[in-house]
């Protein structure tokens, strides 16, 4: 992929990811900050759809924005066609990895299945 | 091979006093970002206990909802507003805002684009960062 297009994405998703967490920090200021942190109260966040949507979103926006932001940090530390190859699938394969994790927990929370 | 003695590696880039605000910027950009990204790691595994059921949320909720924890969670704070700002006014500045017009390069040749737009963006950057911090740990400590 050029490296314009994944800039462009890369600031899509900074954007995008801005407004989904200012919605996700105002969840926690809707209570007292350490009510809002109870079990029942967490449990009961996931297991609302649209909020789980959300949350799925945020988790896969700032999987891409920060593991290319890191791609880019390590690419401009030193270059080489090995190098940038390894960096680029051993970011890519990290951002994969945690978006399958975070996932994982949101749709069996969700799904109830604790 | 002689070393050059005028070669100082990441300490001499790093020097703030020697470029100025916008060198402080670029620097501040990428710690927020690389730290923004452990934490990012580190909440995903923290709220992965919700699957250990309501004593291992209470047990991890122990370690994290401490004093220490509430600083660390301001300092996250203040990274992620200063890592938005900032990256709102670089995307600007990468989109032709604020940067000036092209001009002939003459003496002192300083560059259009390091102009008093994109220092007020920086030190908003670092003020807004700040106040979110102060609100945070108000938030977090007031209760």
């Amino acid at each position: 992929m050029r490296e314009s297009t994944i800039m462009k994405i890369h600031y899509g998703t900074a954007l995008a990811a801005v407004a989904l967490v200012a919605v996700h920090i105002l969840m926690r200021l809707t209570q007292g900050f350490a009510e809002s942190l109870e079990y029942e109260n967490v449990l009961a966040n996931y297991k609302f759809i649209p909020y789980a949507a959300m949350l799925e979103l945020i988790l896969i926006l700032l999987s891409i924005h920060g593991f290319n932001g890191l791609r880019v940090i390590l690419l401009e530390l030193k270059q080489g066609r090995v190098y940038e190859k390894a960096v680029s699938y051993g970011c890519l394969a990290a951002m994969i990895g945690l978006i399958a994790y975070g996932s994982r927990t949101i749709i069996m929370t969700n799904m109830g299945m604790i | 091979m002689p070393r050059d003695e005028h070669r100082e590696g990441i300490k001499g880039m790093a020097n703030p006093t020697r470029y100025g605000i916008e060198r402080v910027a670029y620097w501040l950009m990428r710690l927020s970002g690389l730290g923004l990204l452990a934490y990012f790691v580190a909440h995903i595994y923290e709220t992965s206990n919700i699957l250990r059921g309501q004593v291992g949320w209470d047990e991890f909720l122990e370690l994290t909802q401490t004093t220490e924890g509430h600083l660390f969670l301001a300092i996250v704070i203040a990274m992620c507003v200063f890592h938005t700002v900032n990256g709102i006014r670089v995307m600007l500045g990468h989109g032709g805002v604020g940067v000036g017009k092209p001009a002939r390069p003459d003496y002192p040749y300083e560059p259009a684009s390091q102009n008093y737009r994109h220092k007020i963006g920086i030190y908003s950057a670092i003020l807004l960062a700040a106040i979110a911090m102060m609100y945070g740990l108000a938030v977090m400590f007031g209760e």
